[in-house]
Order: C-alpha cells, then sequence, then structure tokens
C-alpha cells in the first residue's frame, strides 16, 4: 500500500519546491543567455551551389539510374572537396592560417534528397571569410575535379555571397535558452524530489505514528508572529473603549 | 518574548489545539490520575518551553490549580515566558535552602504558579535525582491538581532520563521537519528504557498545507 505513489504528493512536493525549481530554471536560462550572447563568438555561414551533372557524349534523355549515380556520386565529392588536395589549394589561395584538417571541420557538403545539386556549407566567425572560403572551395573543386575523375561534370549554380544582413547562425540564443529552461526544469525537479526523499525528517502525524509508534496527541501549528501582534493592538482598542464607557 | 497565545488569545485556533493535548492527556489514563507531565523533546529549540507553558495555562483555564517547573537546570528560559525572577528556585528547594512555599511564585493567571529555575547548579542531574527531588514531588502533589516539568532535551544530556520515571506522564515534542526518525526513535527508547510512561507525541510548529485549513470557528 505504500509503495502506490500519490499523485497528489508529488504534486505537493512540486510545489513545496517550487521556488527552488523556479530559481534553477531561470539561473540556467540567465547563464545561457548569458553565454550565448556575450561569450560565444558568432559564427556565420556561407553557401554555394554546385551541379553535378555526367556531361555525355552522346545526349540521350536522362534515366534515372543515371541520376541516382550522380546522386550517389555527391557522397564522393563530399570526400574529395574535404581532402587536403583540395582544401590545401584553398588555404593556399587565400593564404589562410590553418592546416586543410582544420579547414575541413568547417566545411560540410550537403544535398537534399535526390538531387544533383549540392551545397557547399561554410561556416566561420567571420561572415566575409566565409563567403570566401565557399566561393574558393568551389571554385577549386570545380577545377581540380576533372584532373581527380577525369571527369567534366561540375557547375557552379551559385555563388556565396556576403549578405549585409548575414546573421549568425550559431550560436542561437532562444533555442539556447529554450534548452537551458527545459534542462533546469528536469534538474529543479530532479533536485526536489532528491531532497524530498533525503528528507528524513518527522513531518507529519502519519511519519509519528509509523515511525515511532506512539500516538499524537497533539499537533500545533506555527505560531506567526501577526496572530500575537493582532492581539496588543486588540487590547489596546478595548482599553480606549473601557476609559471612554466610563467617562 | 516566547507567546503564550492559550492565555493571550484563549480563542485562537492554535489555543485550540492546546486544548486537545489537554483532553488527550486527561483521557489517556483513566485507571490513575495523571497528576505529573514532563515535556521534553529530542533536541533543544523544538518548543518544549512554549508547549510545556501553553499546557500549563489551558490546564488552568480548567480551573485546576496547576504548578509549571522549569525542570530545565542547564538553560532556564521559564522566567522569560512568564516575565519573572529567576533569583530562585527548584535548586534553592532541592538544596534545602528554602522551602518550597518561598520560592514558588504566582505568574498573574489564575491557579497556575510557577517555580523557576534557581541559580544553575554544577550538577543538575545529581539534584534531579536527589531523594530531596522526591521529597518536593510528593510534597507539590499535595498542593497541585496538574504539576508540569519543562525539562532538557533528551539526547544531549541525561537530566531527563532521571526525571522521567519519577514523572506520571511524559510527552515528546517534536518540531516538524526537523528531527530525524532515527533521532526521535532514539529519543523514544531513552525514554522507555527510563521507565517513564510515554503519553504520546506532540508535534510541533506543523505547517498547514492548503487542502487542511483551519477556519476560526465562532469569534475571533
Amino acid at each position: 500500500m505504500e509503495e502506490t505513489i500519490d499523485l497528489r504528493q508529488l504534486f505537493g512536493t512540486l510545489k513545496k519546491r517550487f521556488w527552488l525549481i523556479a530559481l534553477i530554471t531561470i539561473i540556467a536560462a540567465t547563464i545561457s543567455g548569458v553565454v550565448s550572447f556575450f561569450v560565444l563568438t558568432p559564427v556565420y555561414e556561407a553557401r554555394t551551389q554546385i551541379l553535378v551533372n555526367q556531361a555525355k557524349s552522346e545526349q540521350q534523355f536522362y534515366n534515372s539510374s543515371e541520376l541516382q549515380t550522380n546522386v550517389q556520386l555527391i557522397q564522393t565529392y563530399n570526400d574529395i572537396i574535404k581532402s587536403p588536395a583540395i582544401l590545401g589549394e584553398v588555404t593556399k589561395q587565400l593564404d589562410l592560417d590553418m592546416t586543410p584538417k582544420q579547414l575541413s571541420s568547417q566545411i560540410q557538403v550537403t544535398n537534399s534528397q535526390d538531387s544533383q545539386v549540392a551545397h557547399i556549407v561554410v561556416q566561420d566567425t567571420n561572415a566575409r571569410l566565409a563567403v570566401k572560403i565557399a566561393n574558393t572551395t568551389a571554385s577549386v573543386f570545380k577545377k581540380e575535379v576533372p584532373k581527380i575523375m577525369s571527369i567534366d561534370n561540375v557547375s557552379i549554380l551559385a555563388k556565396a555571397q556576403l549578405d549585409e544582413a548575414l546573421s549568425p547562425v550559431k550560436p542561437q540564443p532562444f533555442l539556447n535558452i529554450a534548452i537551458a529552461v527545459v534542462v533546469g526544469l528536469m534538474a529543479g525537479v530532479g533536485l526536489a524530489f532528491l531532497l524530498e526523499y533525503l528528507d528524513n525528517t518527522i513531518k507529519n502525524e502519519q511519519d509519528v505514528e509509523r515511525v515511532l509508534q506512539l500516538p499524537v496527541i497533539g499537533v500545533i501549528s506555527i505560531i506567526k508572529e501577526e496572530e500575537l501582534k493582532n492581539l496588543s493592538s486588540a487590547s489596546y482598542v478595548s482599553a480606549v473603549r473601557g476609559e471612554s464607557r466610563g467617562a | 518574548m516566547r507567546s503564550l497565545i492559550s492565555h493571550q488569545k484563549p480563542k485562537s485556533p492554535i489555543t485550540e489545539q492546546y486544548r486537545t493535548v489537554r483532553t488527550n492527556i486527561q483521557f489517556s489514563n483513566v485507571d490513575h490520575d495523571i497528576k505529573s507531565i514532563m515535556v521534553t523533546s529530542s533536541f533543544q529549540e523544538e518548543g518544549k518551553s512554549t508547549t510545556a507553558a501553553n499546557i500549563a495555562v489551558v490546564f488552568a483555564q480548567q480551573k485546576k490549580k496547576v504548578l509549571l517547573v522549569d525542570a530545565d537546570l542547564r538553560k532556564p528560559s521559564v522566567q522569560y515566558t512568564f516575565q519573572l525572577q529567576n533569583h530562585l528556585g527548584l535548586t534553592n528547594v532541592l538544596t534545602r535552602q528554602m522551602v518550597f512555599h518561598s520560592a514558588v511564585q504566582a505568574t498573574g493567571i489564575d491557579s497556575l504558579d510557577v517555580l523557576t529555575s534557581g541559580p544553575i547548579p554544577p550538577n543538575p542531574a545529581e539534584l534531579l535525582g536527589s531523594q530531596a527531588m522526591k521529597d518536593f514531588m510528593e510534597e507539590i502533589y499535595e498542593q497541585y491538581d496538574i504539576v508540569i516539568f519543562d525539562t532538557p532535551p533528551v539526547l544531549p544530556v541525561a537530566d531527563a532520563h532521571i526525571l522521567a520515571n519519577q514523572c506520571h506522564g511524559l510527552v515528546l515534542v517534536i518540531k516538524s521537519g526537523h528531527v530525524e526518525k532515527d533521532s526521535a526513535l532514539k529519543a523514544k527508547d531513552i525514554l522507555e528504557n527510563a521507565k517513564g510512561k510515554l503519553l504520546g507525541v506532540i508535534l510541533n510548529q506543523k505547517q498547514h498545507s492548503d487542502d487542511e485549513q483551519y477556519y476560526y470557528y465562532g469569534t475571533k
């Protein structure tokens, strides 16, 4: 019987520690907000689109298996783009102060499902540099790929542009705050239950009867200060009344 | 100042709670009259003295002749509750320096007298266990309907164990949310080993939850 979870009791625990939970949540949200707004350097993103298409000597209608091949080739291109052969050239051209390996961690190649268009996405703390890297990578890739794969089938669809209103993609303060709120709530609720579990004190009549097996002969509530304060003013009033009655 | 709420606000719900304690004590033993009640707790600051004083008041409100004795010879406090002097008291009586009559003080509350602790002695446990104490108790039982002893806490010092089997009934005050279950159990064991008759527990300073509110019944 004791093992049943009493929902009201759970609720009571949460209510009792409401301020603790709220405080932890607010602190978590504040820290996350401060960190995302002031500490983390914003990261900008630039993307170029490249089209991967097999230029065939005898032009035929597209068939789906060919399309599929091209799509699958994008995986290969992804590796090629991130290979030192391409990125080494990019760093050389842009005079970047990093190794191709470091650069590759900033670059992502993606394509949408069943599409021959691939995106080269570059993230950098400097928006201008992100654009430059994206464009250079695309052009170097376009230039180098015939040498590597002996096919000439890459064209650049859209170059990355430095948008005036380019806003950083990272950090996302509001997402971070939202995550912090959820995590804070969970931590707070967890802590509330932990404290409740660790609180081994006698709190109510049931505790006395169950633990001590003694009868409870009385329960005295907390005597509030105000209750005693009322009283002095009440006796004062009655004293004044007494006087006026006498007069 | 300690609150003597049962005297100052006889109609407050808290006073009503003290009256329930009174009733329960009176009904807890039908065959033998309970003439002395020892109020103690596991630790200090659980509200022993406040409880003892308020119970004394509600008994006095029943027109019983009540004596409140401060048997806490280490940290006496009854004099503060009733705003009395503590130059003379229980220790003077136990060391036979003076007779009980000249040491007892009236409180201004009808039929309630107080015996403060007197000067703090070096050997409180010995004094409480002395033959003088037994004689003193015999003497006061003849003069009062009920005697309430405010004692030191059970766990830190031995004084309460010594008094436990000399009183007719023991009341353990437990401050809600303050005493670990193990400590309370230990206090209970000590009192029972001392052959005291444990009447029950007064759960003190309990916080109300919203779903069990107490309202004033009648006028404030």
